[in-house]
């Protein structure tokens, strides 16, 4: 008799958890940094250490997304890497139509940081569409 | 790819979250299975054949037939 336990994978929660404890940490970084108290080393070399600190927390969440295709089973894993392949490839092009668009015909200038959430926004976009790995 | 697990597990009287424990896989992967939305790997197609003990081609369609 197999047994039954219905719920997420492993894979999965382990995926939630790490999401949450990196976004948790990035609104935590980000509250702190909009606080007058790193004014001081704006524009010095030292401010490359913040904005390698408030980047870490994303690093930390693409990693979470690669590790969640590792440890899933071959379907989600197939998917999965579908969808990001997609999103990745929605982000570039609009992210390349909007640079040419400041260059050529002064749309206005976009912190590159914000390729991040449109990422993720492109993946919203994409996952309902690509649901088989074949 | 077109297969009769669905035939095979209901038989059983197997859930879907039952055979993909048995086979270390998620239930999304057994209903992808059942519904032609992923084609198994070499190694998969195989351990379903031993759960079900009969060869693959019984529970999987060659294509190239």
């Amino acid at each position: 008799m197999i047994k039954s336990s219905p719920g997420w994978t492993p894979a999965a929660r382990r995926y939630v958890f790490r999401t949450l404890a990196f976004m948790g940490g990035y609104v935590a970084i980000i509250i702190a940094v909009s606080s007058n108290a790193f004014d001081d080393i704006r524009n010095t070399p030292a401010a490359w250490a913040l904005a390698l600190t408030v980047s870490a927390p994303v690093i930390g969440q693409i990693w979470a997304t690669l590790a969640l295709m590792r440890e899933s089973d071959e379907f989600v894993r197939a998917v999965t890497a579908k969808q990001f392949i997609a999103a990745t490839g929605l982000t570039m092009a609009a992210a390349t139509v909007w640079g040419f668009g400041e260059t050529f015909a002064g749309a206005p200038h976009i912190s590159t940081w914000l390729i991040y959430p449109a990422f993720w926004a492109s993946f919203g976009l994409v996952a309902p569409f690509i649901r088989a790995s074949n | 790819m077109k297969n009769r697990l669905k035939l095979l597990r209901v038989e059983r009287d197997w859930t879907q979250e039952q055979l993909g424990q048995a086979l270390g896989v998620s239930r999304q992967a057994v209903n992808a299975l059942e519904t032609e939305k992923h084609d198994p790997s070499l190694d998969l197609a195989y351990r379903i054949a031993v759960l079900f003990g009969r060869p693959v081609e019984d529970i999987f369609e060659n294509p190239h037939a």
